[in-house]
């Protein structure tokens, strides 16, 4: 506002008003329509059918009756719903953990290293991220094979058994963790190494001189520094693999009786495959809270940012 | 490869050289001419047997003056499944769309009724085999059109050498390629089945039989069910797999699962096929695809196959069958046209191609068209797939039947059975609480 | 933010300088085994991808050792690319990727400015919001979304599900709100003075837009359009659930979809054409790779 009134003082005294009024209108018609290309996509094509997304949870299977909350009344009597509740968390919080601690840990290292090698070793260990899922997946799908493993091979050469890697439950779930690790690490890695650039060296410096060791410099220093980008990575992670569909789908389609399947892929199995449409959105509905909750942290960081902005 | 398209310019020039084809057009021309028509098929497991299908089609498209669209859909990850029911939902998509097994009862609804052109066909070939009648009528009227390629069974496949060597037991003699030495077939049990797979497995060569979720794990678990009597759910839709029959059947797959690879619950319609040709055992359930592969790339494996009937249970014996189907959308612009070409892959002579490109793999569902000499002759070795069609007195076993076509269609995608297996095998339950589990989601099935 | 000053670590012992040196080394050694360590684990899918994909049919079948090719062959490569359905795809994902960056910037890039530059009622509420879709993931809409499409064209008469640029509709809806996101960033950290001398020199803000925060902002509008890019050549959840022709499919659902069938042994081929999906994304990141770090860290992406 404040330049608004700048701006308004420079014109002639005399045709203030009318020009101002018509410069205002000017101005938010000019911004109104560049953001209304972005308004009418977010509306027809996310927001509405977020909604109708609900409206389609109450409804019938053949979509013809409103059954009120009567699809979620159904969904928690069966067990393997809440065995998919159970999963989608273990699937999202392991991994989530795991990438960042592998993240932070990657992102330690080439921060270590001279600069003139970092730029080579960050581009060699991005790449998981810059392939896309589907095809890193058949990649490891195929590593995976139950005849054909790569890795069984090599276990096999040590002497040890195959292992069921995509057959046996807790293999299984074991394999799905991996992949998305494997595949969501890289970009903790870039975000910390980010924050890692922006810790002044003096502080480490001072702190070296003191004699703090590695671990009281991480502690101390290091982690304190990047608490924040920490926070909104992890919660970015988590909404994501909380609503991973391409790893899972791939990897095992939800087998070996379903101990593998997230909200994603058994909304999916319900809904297009199953033909139960409003089951399927009764299930992908469950995402919300855990969006919501995600939401409301990262507005407190979004709000900051748009204050400084 | 997955796709042809004939150009209209092309066809009236080739049709343009020899009108008296278009003459001989069999069917009512002119209400289809020159029109358009998108068909889905099922992508075949034997290479090489699309092409057939391919060229059949043009054939008549030439004939017909309509343009062709052909989509191989395959099985495998379920897509031709995600199609149907996408299209089904969308209510659009191509003109004809190859289904599985429960598929055309399940979206009759959806689909033009083909009653017409079924009397026709059934008039030259003889009559269609039960499995195809019970699939493909709602309420008496044909629904779809039985197809011929990928209609399969899936009896064993065994390395002969391996049989001998360590079952003690040869197919060959038992099940010759002239006909059934029937003293050494009767033997031929399940628990024999299970004696042999603990042998080949102590020999290091266990049974790659799939405990998955795809249609060749479900599709002879669904046998042995049949042949112990144990039913998930009756023809009134009342739930009935508490029973003794579903204790025993669990009871042997209890038995067997031990004597199996450890990743057989994760098996998809290709990992048997890939645990046969790699020579890493010595039996699997499986129609001819995964010899017919082995003859390309690991022939000597391809030579020591047999495939031979499907072990006896105490109600029978049952082979797993797959019946596939041919369907008009409700919805296709060109429902004349789509007819025609169905009436064209019916001809007898239309199956005998199919059946011969695909080394017997597909097995048609008319009383005229089961004695066509490929199934004596195709090697090698020499009649390994003579006993693949179900002979004698065997039952063509539908997994999830006799179930109302609404709650089999679940129980088949949903793979139950071998779910329930699998809870009382690897996951630890004992044989009542899988029964528990399963009646629990049967019920959810009952939604409508 | 707790920063926290060396005075804080005042307690502890002074050290000698050399034992810096020495732990420096050390660190340095262990960091460099590490990265070592994971450079492996990053990279062995790919590498491995790369091994199978110089395979025949024949060499996969023969159990042979899988780290290692006998008798490399590009016959893989060769039989997609002279294959149609492949380049069907490939032209089909490069048509759908391109508009869609297009339309991402002809969308984002005006709004950010209006929504960072223009403050007009709602507007920082409007940005907020934007953010908040980015949230919203696809697996929650494409339910809805499928019987929207069915519903419009029982109303219309034009089918939308099936036909390729479905996606060109669809995607947008995954690129445009971070896009703006990041612009709106990059346009705020020009400096306001910029704008007032334009506004003197009587520009219009159209031209305020064009001349003077493009350029400026060019590397923020780089790093979009690689985000953009890359998440419309990978995603994978609509293709699948929209499109099903052969002639219809992108990329990854149709390698997943087509290129895996019973034909037991064309891993070969399924790693090759898998490659050859991967390689524009990893070209891109090759030649742009700190715009598109920039990209990433500029607000948290999705991971």
């Amino acid at each position: 506002m404040a330049e608004l009134a700048a701006e308004a003082v420079r014109v002639p005294a005399g045709v203030r008003h009318t020009s101002l009024q018509k410069f205002m209108r000017r101005r938010s018609t000019i911004a109104f329509a560049m953001t209304l290309p972005l308004i009418v996509l977010i509306v027809a094509l996310v927001i509405y059918p977020a909604f109708y997304s609900m409206y389609l949870a109450t409804l019938n299977k053949s979509m013809q009756r409103f059954v009120g909350l009567g699809n979620f009344e159904f969904l928690f009597r069966r067990a393997t719903f809440w065995m998919v509740v159970k999963q989608s968390c273990i699937f999202a919080i392991s991994a989530v953990f795991f990438k960042a601690l592998i993240g932070f840990f990657v992102a330690h290292f080439v921060h270590t290293i001279p600069t003139k090698g970092q730029r080579k070793w960050r581009g060699m260990l991005m790449v998981p991220w810059v392939i896309p899922t589907a095809i890193s997946t058949i990649g490891w799908f195929w590593l995976f094979d139950p005849s054909y493993s790569a890795f069984n091979w090599l276990l096999g050469k040590f002497g040890v058994d195959p292992v069921p890697w995509l057959g046996h439950p807790l293999w299984a779930r074991f394999s799905v963790i991996l992949v998305n690790v494997w595949y969501g690490a890289p970009f903790f890695m870039i975000m910390y190494l980010a924050a890692l650039k922006s810790v002044p060296e003096q502080l480490y410096e001072a702190a070296a001189i003191d004699g703090a060791n590695w671990f009281q410099r991480l502690w101390y220093i290091t982690l304190p520094m990047m608490r924040n980008i920490i926070a909104i990575t992890v919660l970015f992670s988590l909404i994501v693999t909380f609503a991973n569909f391409d790893i899972v789908r791939i990897l095992t389609a939800g087998g070996p009786v379903d101990q593998t399947h997230v909200f994603a892929t058994w909304a999916f199995l319900l809904g297009i495959q199953g033909n139960d449409i409003p089951l399927g959105a009764a299930v992908s509905l469950f995402m919300l809270p855990i969006l919501g909750v995600s939401a409301i942290f990262i507005l407190r960081g979004v709000r900051r940012r748009t204050i400084e902005a | 490869m997955a796709q042809s398209r004939l150009s209209r310019r092309k066809l009236l020039r080739t049709t343009a050289l020899g009108a008296a084809a278009v003459v001989a057009a069999p069917y009512v021309r002119g209400a289809h001419a020159a029109g358009r028509l998108s068909i889905g098929f099922w992508d075949h497991w034997v290479p090489g047997a699309n092409d057939t299908l391919t060229k059949l089609c043009q054939e008549w498209g030439e004939k017909e003056k309509v343009d062709l669209q052909i989509d191989y859909i395959t099985s495998q990850g379920n897509k031709n499944l995600i199609t149907i029911a996408a299209e089904h939902q969308a209510r659009s998509g191509h003109d004809i769309i190859q289904m599985p097994t429960w598929e055309p009862l399940d979206k009759a609804d959806a689909l033009e009724p083909v009653d017409d052109i079924m009397q026709k066909i059934i008039a030259e070939n003889g009559a269609a085999s039960e499995a195809a009648q019970y699939l493909g009528k709602s309420r008496g009227k044909w629904v779809a059109v039985p197809a011929t390629n990928g209609s399969q069974v899936k009896p064993p496949v065994a390395r002969i050498s391996l049989f001998k060597q360590h079952v003690g037991w040869d197919p060959t003699t038992a099940y010759p390629a002239d006909g059934t030495n029937e003293e050494l077939a009767e033997k031929w049990d399940w628990n024999m089945f299970l004696a042999a797979a603990e042998k080949c497995h102590k020999a290091g060569f266990p049974f790659g039989v799939g405990l998955g979720q795809t249609t060749d794990s479900v599709d002879w678990v669904g046998a042995v069910f049949a042949s112990f009597g144990a039913q998930l759910v009756n023809e009134k839709g009342d739930i009935t797999v508490k029973s003794d029959e579903t204790r025993q059947v669990l009871d042997w797959f209890k038995k067997l699962v031990p004597f199996l690879p450890n990743d057989v619950f994760a098996y998809d319609d290709a990992s048997n096929n890939k645990w046969l040709v790699a020579g890493k055992g010595a039996l699997i359930m499986n129609p001819p695809s995964a010899w017919s592969v082995a003859k390309r790339d690991n022939p000597e494996v391809a030579k020591d196959c047999w495939h031979f009937a499907t072990p006896r249970g105490p109600k029978g014996r049952y082979s797993p069958g797959l019946p596939y189907y041919w369907a008009i959308w409700s919805f296709s612009p060109n429902k004349s046209a789509a007819k025609s070409l169905l009436v064209h892959l019916s001809k007898l002579s239309s199956i005998e191609k199919m059946v011969a490109a695909s080394n017997g793999y597909d097995i048609p569902a008319y009383a005229k068209a089961l004695d066509f000499p490929t199934w004596r002759e195709v090697g090698p070795p020499k009649g390994t797939v003579y006993h693949y069609p179900p002979r004698g007195k065997q039952i063509v076993s539908l997994a999830a039947a006799p179930a109302p076509p609404k709650i089999a269609a679940q129980i088949y995608t949903q793979a139950t059975m071998t779910k329930m297996v699998a809870k009382c095998t690897q996951g630890g339950q004992s044989i009542d609480q899988a029964i528990a589990w399963a009646a629990d989601e049967l019920e959810g099935f009952m939604r409508t | 933010m707790t920063a926290v000053t060396a005075g804080e670590l005042g307690g502890l012992k002074p050290a000698r300088r050399g034992s810096i040196q020495k732990s420096r080394r050390q660190a340095l050694f262990w960091s460099y085994v590490f990265l070592v360590i994971f450079a492996i684990f990053f990279l062995t899918p790919p590498i491995y991808m790369l091994v199978t994909s110089l395979k025949s049919s024949g060499e996969i079948s023969a159990v042979t050792n899988p780290w290692w090719v006998y008798q490399p062959t590009l016959e893989n490569y060769v039989e997609l690319l002279t294959q149609n359905q492949f380049l069907v795809f490939f032209r089909n994902s490069v048509v759908v990727s391109v508009t869609v960056v297009a339309i991402t910037m002809l969308i984002s890039v005006p709004a950010a400015f209006a929504l960072s530059r223009m403050k007009f009622w709602g507007s920082a509420t409007l940005a907020t919001g934007v953010f908040l879709t980015y949230l919203i993931p696809e697996t929650l809409l494409f339910i809805p979304l499928f019987k929207i499409f069915a519903f419009l064209r029982d109303v219309t008469g034009i089918e939308f599900i099936n036909h390729w640029w479905i996606l060109i509709i669809l995607y947008p809806t995954l690129s445009v709100p971070f896009c703006t996101w990041i612009m709106i960033g990059y346009f705020a950290s020009i400096p306001k003075e910029l704008d007032e001398a334009a506004l003197i020199d009587g520009a219009g803000y159209i031209q305020m837009l064009t001349k003077i925060f493009i350029p400026v902002a060019l590397p923020g509008i780089i790093a979009a359009t690689i985000f953009a890019f890359t998440v419309s050549w990978a995603n994978f959840l609509y293709p699948l659930a929209f499109t099903t022709s052969a002639d219809q499919l992108v990329l990854p659902v149709g390698i997943v979809t087509t290129l895996i069938k019973g034909d037991v042994y064309n891993w070969g081929q399924i790693m090759a054409g898998s490659l050859l999906c991967a390689a524009p994304p990893l070209i891109v990141y090759a030649f742009l790779m700190d715009y598109y770090i920039a990209g990433l860290t500029a607000g948290a992406t999705k991971g």
